[in-house]
């Protein structure tokens, strides 16, 4: 028992058992890893480390971005950037069949750019679309569906919280990673209104058409939306094109996103104190979460698991995209169970020595960035599958009368569509990797 | 998720209504915490037009970015914890009954507490290590253990927090009762 190998594998056994029993995984990971750092270690380091750990691993600089990013996704929402992407994008496509479906999806992927989170989109859109869509008699399944899967943009398409802390873990740069989610995010989106298309050409009766607007409704709407284009483009534009570093950028775009909201009196201090605590209950949850990982890292690199790890892969004989896939049907089981930024925090340190010592065809940099988007795309889906799917919980939250099983069944042609797209990852690195390239 | 003293409509209710200036203490708090990350943005608003109007961004932006940033993360905590907004993973005992999920609970919360009281502990010593070293941040030359008195001041309240989380899964009420 005394093997550090044998002692990290039971840690990884007890911590999964404890966050089996609704144990926070917060609390799961800061326990496990505090304890086999303890035992690898002994007690008096751990204790030592522990008086400056969790405040070394808060003031790191790139994190800086996670609690504003938080911040911009709760503002928008309340100054009504929501509302004005739905009508914008209503106003365009909407006379077409299944049209105010997709108008939803492309609003989704609108406020994804402005917002790090699947649920804070899910939930602001749904919020905003949800109620046209049932007042225009779509199918239920189809507008809860279409609602939930539309969320996962949110985090496709950047900035991202969980790439973020997938770029801090494996130590790559977070511009590069946000240019490179770019691609497959507007994959995303177009894959979704395909799915859009189909679903109601086989089934026209669950998309009612509806009238198009009149002119000047089209130009209000469009100029309604030019605050949010505008955030955007500065932001992610501004970081794209190297003018600013992402946390000033996301400093410029919550006091972008607050001034507007103030200025149309969407903003006033109930809606920025109801936005600030929100932002401290996920941002604190994220810290937590960041603090287990970060004792779990030192518990597991002590004990050597991550070199063992690999060098299990390398001994196996199996081709490197079989392990890949491996890896991959994994995090799509995990997802099913847990959500995506402790997935990400827990795996990435013991999957990426894996894939780095792997042979892709590929330089070590794009092998980074390449696993890093194909990890973010599987761990999302696991918030639209069964049994766990939050996005669907929380638009269910929104509409009462759907059934939960009806939502899911509306969710499975994303689904379907979410499995070709990571395919297509697979297969061709290239749609991930050329924007990065381009940048260089 | 907060209660503003709301008339109680069921036991989940009526339970919050306990220490009630405790709960609204956390809350503040984490608002307190929320005005320093709104004051960092603008301190890096103010970094980035003065770095584009003069060429001059603001000395040591950086590192207050960084101080601020892990100053009010801390302070988020105890609210976090108070509103249970710690994620967890559902699904395995989705089909227990009732009395094994308020035991699980129990757990849950014990565990928080056990993890708040040692973080306070510790960070207590960090402070003072801080104090004696007098170290400093790099260029505006803050002396780093500033930083460390509101984050064991969250601590202490993430242990308030905690047992409070503590208070609520436990069910037997009369024992709190005034």
């Amino acid at each position: 028992m005394d093997d550090p190998i044998t002692i990290a594998l039971a840690g990884l056994g007890v911590m999964i058992a404890l966050i089996a029993l609704r144990i926070p995984v917060a609390y799961a990971m800061i326990l496990v890893g505090g304890a086999g750092a303890a035992i690898l270690n002994g007690p008096h380091v751990v204790l030592a480390q522990l008086k400056t750990l969790a405040f070394s691993q808060f003031s790191i600089y790139d994190l800086s971005v996670v609690p504003m990013f938080v911040l911009m996704g709760h503002l928008a929402a309340h100054a009504g950037l929501s509302r004005d992407l739905f009508r914008a994008a209503n106003a365009w496509l909407g006379w077409m069949r299944g049209g105010v479906a997709i108008a939803a999806v492309v609003a989704c992927a609108g406020f994804g750019a402005v917002c790090g989170s699947s649920l804070a989109t899910a939930s602001a859109m749904g919020q905003v679309a949800l109620p046209e869509l049932r007042r225009l008699n779509y199918a239920p399944s189809l507008a809860t569906g279409t609602l939930a899967a539309g969320g996962v943009l949110g985090i496709l398409i950047p900035p991202s919280v969980v790439l973020i802390v997938y770029a801090i873990i494996v130590e790559a740069n977070i511009v590069t990673m946000f240019a490179a989610a770019l691609v497959p995010g507007l994959i995303a989106v177009a894959f979704f209104i395909a799915t859009i298309l189909i679903v109601t050409a086989l089934r026209p009766e669950v998309a009612p058409r509806t009238a198009g607007v009149p002119r000047a409704e089209l130009l209000a709407a469009t100029l309604g939306v030019l605050p949010v284009v505008g955030v955007f483009g500065l932001v992610i534009g501004g970081i794209y094109a190297g003018f600013f570093n992402p946390t000033p950028a996301a400093a410029v775009g919550v006091f972008l996103v607050g001034i507007y909201g103030i200025s149309r009196g969407t903003v006033r201090w109930p809606e920025m104190r109801s936005s600030l605590l929100d932002t401290a209950r996920t941002s604190g949850m994220i810290y937590m979460i960041l603090f287990g990982a970060e004792l779990l890292k030192i518990f597991m690199s002590r004990a050597g698991v991550p070199q063992a790890a690999a060098e299990l892969a390398q001994t196996s004989g199996l081709g490197p995209y079989t392990i890949l896939l491996i890896l991959i049907a994994t995090l799509i089981v995990l997802g099913c169970l847990m959500d995506s930024l402790s997935m990400i925090l827990l795996v990435v340190p013991f999957f990426w020595p894996v894939i780095a010592g792997l042979d892709f065809g590929m330089g070590q940099e794009d092998t980074k960035i390449w696993f890093g988007i194909l990890a973010l795309v599987v761990v999302e889906l696991g918030l639209i599958t069964p049994p766990v799917g939050m996005n669907v919980f929380v638009i269910n939250a929104l509409a009462p009368d759907v059934a939960m099983r009806k939502t899911f069944e509306g969710v499975a042609p994303f689904i379907l569509a979410e499995i070709v797209r990571v395919g297509l990852l697979i297969a061709f690195p290239t749609l991930t990797l050329a924007l990065p390239h381009l940048m260089r | 998720m907060h209660d503003n003293g709301e008339a109680p409509q069921d036991d989940a209710h009526r339970e919050r209504q306990r220490l009630v200036p405790l709960r609204r203490l956390i809350e503040g708090w984490a608002l307190v915490g929320g005005l320093v990350l709104v004051a960092v943005i603008l301190m890096n608003v103010f970094s980035v037009a003065s770095g584009a109007l003069f060429g001059r961004p603001l000395a040591g932006d950086f590192e207050m970015v960084e101080t601020g940033v892990a100053v009010a993360a801390f302070a988020f905590l105890p609210w976090c914890t108070l509103t249970g907004g710690h994620v967890s993973a559902d699904a395995f005992t989705e089909r227990a009954g009732a009395r094994t999920k308020a035991a699980l609970a129990i757990l849950a919360a014990t565990i928080g507490v056990a993890i708040a009281g040692v973080l306070f502990w510790r960070m207590c010593y960090g402070l003072a290590d801080q104090i004696s070293y007098g170290e400093t941040t790099a260029i505006i030359s803050i002396p780093l253990w500033w930083a460390y008195v509101p984050v064991v001041a969250s601590l202490a309240l993430l242990v308030v927090a905690a047992v409070i989380a503590l208070a609520d899964a436990l069910p037997a009420r009369d024992m709190w009762h005034d």
